[in-house]
């Protein structure tokens, strides 16, 4: 794989001026943003901001109207193919097939990401007892909980041990204890040097995971930095008032 | 090509049959209750209906139906967004396409099987000698491959599989009418060789009737090659483009 020009051996993404717009409504507007790899970032923002756009277009399922952005140096609108072997994608709905078990979905995915089968195994079985699924793996997914879904669907998208993780709300619908026990998790995977970007409208949530927080409304970038420092910045107690004092509106107020 | 990805889909995809009853029961149940139905009730010679010509139709009526449980199953996938998550993996599209086609020529050829049988068992003998089984394999196939092109094309333009479950009609109905086991007058014959399922059903009643010299199987199955090929490609290029997001 040759070396393009935008990559940068600690730059996990690179965002440039990136635009995607619906007919009339511009739902990611102008957004510019570095991701160092090994970093956790989250996208903060209200319902419609852009956040899920803004992945669907890292993830190659969407084409920016305007802009370029790279993936460890590779552009996403030319080299799709190497960057899907290096990302990872839990999206917003528990996609998962409801027919098969638990096991039979995690190692499909293996086979997609043309895993060895033994070490497809090996992956599941631990990504099954690290999310406590592994006394339900032969479960058909349509007899699963809302919370079980979600965590399959976290399981699923990290069986190829991707570089890159995309988490699109990925603690959405469970209860506050398996809550933590999955930020717990999405804790160690930075231990193991990924990039994790993500999504989330949960204050505590960014707060508790990420080294950094994009704040996003309206398709743009509007505050960006670690935690603490936009705290500290906006003399706010929490990252909903950070959001509240930039906006003059409340991060739920759209839910 | 990930041949380990494209035998993993093609798994998934039997298991979805085996394991969806709707789709179990449309795929493989329905043709065969219709077989032993149609074998009971017409198989009796005073009933006056040719079953050279019932067993083909029968076996074209079960192939026809995959337009429905293909357009479906896209449709339900596109919907809980399994088609943007697999379009994340490595997997290329033709890939993804080579697996659905595959497990649709296996399904249509297991179909054969099941109504042939059910039909031996209920009296049918063709003229031919049941070796016309394996002419009526590679046919069936082929035209397995046009029920997938227009199950594509009835998922691209609906938003839900209860939409598609509709839509779908507008393509099994006319096959089921004109070119299956509905006895054709000559003013439907004309309407009739429009459509794809008429050359099935016409090859496969000149084999199983023992004419197997006839010229007009070779140029049946060169046709349905023909037209089957060129829909499953507008099928498939109209999914990319419009279907899957």
């Amino acid at each position: 794989m040759s070396a393009k020009p935008d990559r940068k051996d600690d730059t996990a993404i690179i965002i440039k001026d990136l635009v995607k717009r619906f007919e009339d409504v511009i739902a990611v507007d102008g957004l510019t943003l570095e991701i160092k790899q090994g970093e956790i970032f989250s996208l903060l923002g209200p319902n419609g901001a852009g956040k899920t756009t803004t992945i669907n277009i890292l993830c190659g399922i969407l084409k920016p109207t305007k802009g370029t952005a790279f993936i460890r140096g590779r552009d996403v609108a030319k080299n799709l193919k190497e960057i899907r072997a290096l990302i990872g994608l839990c999206p917003q709905e528990a996609a998962v097939f409801k027919f098969l078990n638990a096991r039979e979905n995690i190692e499909l995915f293996g086979d997609l990401h043309a895993i060895p089968k033994k070490e497809s195994r090996r992956r599941t079985d631990m990504l099954l007892g690290l999310l406590d699924l592994a006394k339900t793996s032969n479960k058909k997914a349509s007899g699963y909980s809302g919370g079980m879904l979600r965590k399959l669907n976290l399981a699923v998208a990290l069986v190829s041990d991707p570089m890159i993780a995309f988490l699109d709300e990925p603690t959405v619908g469970m209860d506050p204890r398996a809550r933590r026990a999955t930020w717990e998790f999405i804790g160690s995977l930075k231990n193991q040097g990924k990039t994790i970007i993500l999504t989330t409208h949960y204050i505590e949530e960014a707060e508790a995971l990420s080294d950094r927080v994009g704040i996003i409304d309206y398709g743009k970038l509007i505050e960006l930095g670690t935690p603490k420092k936009l705290m500290e910045k906006h003399e706010a107690k929490n990252l909903e008032e950070v959001f509240l004092k930039i906006t003059g509106r409340r991060i739920l107020e759209g839910l | 090509m990930n041949f380990q990805g494209l035998i993993a889909l093609v798994e998934m995809e039997l298991k979805k049959l085996v394991r969806q009853p709707a789709n179990l029961f449309l795929t493989l149940l329905f043709p065969a209750v219709l077989t032993l139905m149609f074998g009971v009730v017409f198989g009796d010679p005073e009933m006056g209906m040719d079953m050279n010509l019932v067993i083909p139709g029968l076996i074209v009526y079960a192939c026809i139906f995959m337009i429905m449980t293909i357009a479906q199953s896209f449709s339900a996938e596109r919907q809980e967004g399994l088609l943007k998550r697999m379009s994340t993996t490595p997997m290329t599209s033709s890939e993804f396409m080579g697996s659905q086609i595959i497990t649709n020529m296996l399904t249509a050829i297991l179909q054969v099987i099941i109504v042939f049988v059910l039909a031996v068992f209920v009296g049918f003998r063709p003229n031919g000698g049941v070796g016309g089984i394996f002419l009526a394999f590679p046919i069936v196939a082929l035209f397995s491959l046009s029920s997938v092109g227009l199950g594509l094309i009835t998922a691209t333009v609906s938003k839900t599989p209860e939409v598609a479950t509709g839509i779908s009609f507008v393509f099994i109905l006319p096959q089921m009418f004109f070119g299956t086991f509905i006895p054709l007058t000559n003013t439907t014959r004309q309407i009739a060789v429009f459509i794809p399922s008429y050359y099935v059903v016409d090859a496969l009643s000149l084999i199983f009737a023992g004419d197997w010299t006839n010229s007009n199987i070779l140029l049946d199955t060169g046709l349905i090659s023909i037209v089957s090929v060129i829909i499953v490609i507008i099928g498939v290029l109209l999914f990319e483009k419009y279907g899957n997001a």
